[in-house]
This record gives structure tokens, C-alpha cells and sequence, in this order.
């Protein structure tokens, strides 16, 4: 421990910024793509199925079909990378970049453990350190470029269905995004600012003063805008088989479609990481005032692979909505409710609470 | 007349979307719980070259060929089998290979050849039904497959042999009694 504390004085900042970006970003991407398999198993076992279980080394070593997970990377990878003919190739090649880029840029500000002080130094858990002035409003901001990914994708592949299913989504991610801001200004105001470790300061550690009690209604909202913002199941209208093919991801194989569906399941991480963060007390632990730096960790991983599997565990119980009905959702229900969330925090604060 | 569509009167808990869905989940987590702690044996799904299903009694898969105790084959070559067979499938030659009755005009007959073409049989079990010696019978192997289309040829010794070592009995290959010529009968 004390080699590791002189090491970690001895490093200059920057060698800290390359540690905390290179833990931050590939645990995310491990996350994402063990969450492909997580989706796959998990459905299978609430339809009581079996789902992939027999992937194995040497045809042997099979740890719950965990491998299939390289098996399918191996199988993306030699799989021939097809371009349509009519494709705008530079954008075609990009758009994998521009989704998988933003989902996993909005992790940079977000505080996965307790800051804590060694040498006289304090040391940030978070790859922007706080009061960088972007706040909340970075993953925000970078969670409105991911529509960029999935139009691109689809604008470049040249085809009717991509293009219908992009406009449809980025329609859906773009109407959302109002109602999930709204409620978020909610939080801001009670919090009295928006930097991420400042919300997560303010909540303590009682479970019931976490953001999710006076916040419900805000949290609801900003719980189903971020199915609308990933563009996950209850309102997965970049794809659907029965309408438009596969959507945006019709024209690709290979790497580059492997690369859109991680980036799903980046975008997926930090959409958990964002609700755990914002409102249920980020790396705080339960009735623990003063967690070790271990402990805050583990809490906050506990929290992002619950709200994780939360997104799973919707994605195989609900139905999806019709378009018009996901409007409906989005403009008449989620706009008003956090209109009147907002209005309601604001009133409570004036009156004095 | 139109039918008149009863629409369902949901109350206002039902209206927020929120219980629902909460009781949605609740119903899908249970499936996986359960799912979760049941052995693999005891799911629903058979991981089949692992597994295998237990084929119900008068399941009718490939047929066998019945024996006697010494290993003579049941079937007389009446037949009978192969006339009600729909498919066609089945081909007999006979032989003759006793003298028993022979005072009574006829020999002992038994097939030479008794051939069944499995890509054709489309396991109907008619073959069994119309046996009148109970001689073939369709039993529980379902796993009837082969690389190239001669080897669906199951011939009479294959067809012996099909449940030879699910059974515990020995593997035969050729008829305890030979066969006789054919000879003219003396009046
Ligand atoms: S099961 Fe049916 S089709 Fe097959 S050999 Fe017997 S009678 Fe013919
Ligand atoms: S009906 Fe029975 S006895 Fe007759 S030929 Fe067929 S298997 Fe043999």
C-alpha cells in the first residue's frame, strides 16, 4: 500500500489522467460487451430458455458460456466488411466511431468513487476532475451527439429502412431529450449546483435522502428518457424486424456493426452510471458516513451493473410502442410531468426547505 | 354484425403505467429466479447431443425386427407389411429354410431380403400394424441419420441389430438354420 501511495506521488498528473481514462474507458467497454452476453443469458432465463451456454475452450473449458462473448468477436472479425455500393463510404465508415465515441465520452465526468487525499495532494476518482466547469452538462450535451451516430449510420448506408429507422430515432432521442434536461434542472436547483461530485455530496448517505425520494416523479421521467435516449426496447425505433429490417444497422457486418452494438451497450453503461450518479447517491454507500475509497467503489460498480441489468430486465418485459404512441409519451406525458416536477421543486424552495 | 370489442376499464393505478409495468417485472424476475436455480436437467429446454428426451410408449421411431429367443427371425415373409406400407419403402424376397410342414404342402419361409428404405419411411407404423406375426415393430430411436443415402438402406441385419445393444442382446448376423433349395414336392 505505502509502495502504491509513493508511486502514485512520485507520478506526475498526467500519468494519474492516463491511468484513471485507461481504467475508466476499458472497464466500460469490458462492461458493454459482457453485457451483450448478460442481455442474451438473462432473456433466455426470464423466457425460460437456456440462451448461450456452449461456447467453450477446446471444446472443454465452458465457464457459463462466458466465452461466447470472444467467440462472436472472433466471428465479427473475420467476417467480410461489405459496403453498399452506393454508400457514402467516408460516413459510412465514421458512423461507428460517431455512436460508440459520445456513449463513451459521457463517462469522463461522472465520480466512480470517493476522492481522497494521499501526500497532501487530493486525488479525484473521476477522469475530468470536478469543478471543470461542464458538470452534469457534458454528459448531457454528449448524450445529444449520439443521435449523430445512428442518423450518420443511417444516412450513409443508402438505404430506405436505415434512413426511416434513423429519422425515427433520432425524432425519439431528440423529443426526450427535453423531458430528461428538465428533470435534471430539478436536481440542479435543490442541489444548488451541477457538478456531478456536488449532486453526490449533497445526497449524503441515508438511502431516503438520496435523490429518488423528493425526486420521484423526476426520476421517473429521467428513467424512461434514458430508454428513449439508448434506444432500448420499450422504444427501440431505430430497429424493429417487422418494419424496417434492422433499422440504422440494416447495411453493416462485421467490425463496424459490432462497434454499433457496443456502442449500445457503452451508451447503456452510462445512461446506469448517470441514474445511479444522479439519483441514487452515486458512490455513496448505505448508512456508511465516511466510506473507504475500496468501498465507495464497489458500491458505485454495484449500483451501475444494477441499473444495467435493469435495462435488461425491461428490455424483456415490456412491449415496444407504436411510434405515435412514443410521442404521445414523449410530448404530452414525460414534457408536462417534468414541467410540473420542475415547477414543484421550485415552489418548495421558495418555500424555505 | 360487428362484434362489439368489450373495452377493458383499466383503474387509475393500472392508468399511471408505472404499477403495471412494476408487476410486468415482477412476473419476469420470478421467471428468472426460477429459471436461475433449477437445474439444467429440469428445464424445460433437452440440450439434446448432452441429453436426450424419453420417448413416450408407442413412440414410432426405427423399427426392429423381432427374434426368437435363438436368434430365427419372427418375420415369414407374408408380405403383408409391405403391401400396407403407404410409402412404399419396404422390399422382401423370400426364402425357404425348413421342412417342417411338409406334409401340409408348404416350407418355412423367411426373408432372403428385407430391406427399408428409412429416406421414405415416414414412420407410420402401418408395417406394424399390419404384421401378423408381430414380427416388426417401431420403437423409441429417433436418431436416424446417416452421411450418404445408401446407408438409409437398412437391411434385414440392420435391422435386427437397430435396438441390439440398447436392449442388451447380441449383435446377429446370420439366421441359426440354413436355408433349404427349393425342391418339388411329392403328392
Ligand atoms: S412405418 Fe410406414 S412408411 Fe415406414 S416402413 Fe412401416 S409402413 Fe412403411
Ligand atoms: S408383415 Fe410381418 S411377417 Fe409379414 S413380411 Fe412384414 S414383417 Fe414379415
Amino acid at each position: 500500500m505505502d509502495t502504491l501511495a509513493s508511486l502514485l506521488h512520485m507520478s506526475p498528473a498526467v500519468a494519474w489522467m492516463v491511468v484513471k481514462i485507461v481504467i475508466v474507458f476499458s472497464a466500460v467497454m469490458i462492461l458493454a460487451s459482457v453485457w451483450t452476453w448478460v442481455e442474451r443469458r438473462g432473456s433466455a432465463m426470464i423466457q425460460d430458455r437456456i440462451g448461450p451456454n456452449r461456447a467453450a475452450i477446446f471444446g472443454r473449458i465452458r465457464i457459463i458460456g462466458l466465452q461466447q462473448l470472444l467467440a462472436d468477436g472472433i466471428k465479427f472479425f473475420f467476417k467480410e466488411d461489405l459496403a453498399p455500393t452506393d454508400a457514402n463510404k467516408a460516413l459510412f465508415w465514421l458512423a461507428p466511431f460517431l455512436a460508440f465515441v459520445p456513449a463513451l465520452m459521457g463517462f469522463a465526468v461522472i465520480p466512480f468513487g470517493r476522492s481522497f487525499t494521499s501526500g497532501g495532494h487530493v486525488y479525484h476518482l473521476s477522469v475530468l476532475d470536478p469543478g471543470n466547469g461542464m458538470g452534469m452538462l457534458y454528459p448531457l450535451a454528449i448524450g445529444g451527439l449520439a443521435v449523430y451516430g445512428v442518423l450518420v449510420a443511417a444516412w450513409s448506408s443508402n438505404n430506405k429502412w436505415a434512413i426511416l429507422g434513423g429519422m425515427r430515432s433520432s425524432a425519439a432521442m431528440v423529443s426526450y431529450e427535453i423531458g430528461m434536461s428538465l428533470s435534471v434542472v430539478a436536481l440542479f436547483m435543490t442541489t444548488g449546483g451541477y457538478d456531478p461530485s456536488e449532486i453526490i455530496a449533497a445526497q449524503g448517505h441515508l438511502p431516503w435522502h438520496w435523490n429518488v425520494v423528493p425526486h420521484f416523479l423526476g426520476f421517473i421521467v429521467f428513467f424512461t428518457c434514458m430508454f428513449a435516449e439508448t434506444n432500448r426496447l420499450p422504444f427501440d425505433f431505430a430497429e424493429g424486424e417487422s418494419e424496417i429490417v434492422a433499422g440504422f444497422n440494416t447495411e453493416y457486418g462485421s467490425m463496424k456493426f459490432s462497434l454499433l452494438a457496443l456502442a449500445e451497450y457503452a451508451h447503456l453503461m452510462t445512461a446506469s452510471a448517470l441514474i445511479a450518479t444522479l439519483y441514487f447517491g452515486g458512490w455513496q454507500v448505505p448508512f456508511v458516513a465516511n466510506p473507504t475509497v475500496a468501498l465507495s467503489i464497489t458500491s458505485f460498480v454495484l449500483k451501475l451493473v444494477f441499473f444495467a441489468w435493469v435495462f435488461v430486465w425491461i428490455r424483456w418485459t415490456l412491449p415496444r410502442f407504436r411510434y405515435d404512441q412514443l410521442m404521445h409519451l414523449g410530448w404530452k406525458v414525460m414534457l408536462p410531468l417534468s414541467m410540473v416536477n420542475l415547477v414543484f421543486h421550485a415552489w418548495r424552495m421558495s418555500q424555505g426547505h | 354484425m360487428g362484434v362489439v370489442v368489450k373495452k377493458v376499464e383499466l383503474s387509475w393505478l393500472d392508468r399511471t403505467y408505472v404499477w403495471p409495468v412494476m408487476k410486468g417485472m415482477g412476473i419476469t424476475f420470478n421467471h428468472f429466479i426460477k429459471q436461475l436455480f433449477t437445474r439444467t436437467s429440469k428445464r424445460y429446454t433437452i440440450q439434446y447431443p448432452d441429453m436426450k428426451k424419453e420417448m413416450p410408449a408407442g413412440y414410432r421411431g426405427l423399427h426392429e425386427l423381432k427374434r426368437f429367443e435363438d436368434g430365427a427371425i419372427k418375420c415369414v415373409a407374408c408380405f403383408m407389411c409391405a403391401e400396407a406400407c403407404p410409402a412404399r419403402c419396404i422390399s422382401i424376397e423370400a426364402e425357404e429354410f425348413s421342412d417342417l410342414n411338409i406334409t401340409q404342402g408348404f416350407e418355412e419361409k423367411r426373408p432372403q431380403v428385407f430391406k427399408i428404405d428409412m429416406l421414405r419411411c415416414i414412420y407410420c407404423g402401418m408395417c406394424e400394424e399390419a404384421c401378423p406375426k408381430d414380427a416388426i415393430w417401431l420403437r423409441n430411436d429417433y436418431e436416424v441419420a446417416a452421411y450418404d443415402r445408401l446407408s438409409m438402406q437398412y437391411g434385414k441385419w440392420d435391422l435386427m441389430n437397430t435396438y441390439a445393444e440398447a436392449d442388451g442382446k447380441e449383435r446377429i448376423t446370420q439366421d441359426p438354420m440354413p436355408s433349404a433349395p427349393r425342391r418339388a414336392i411329392a403328392m
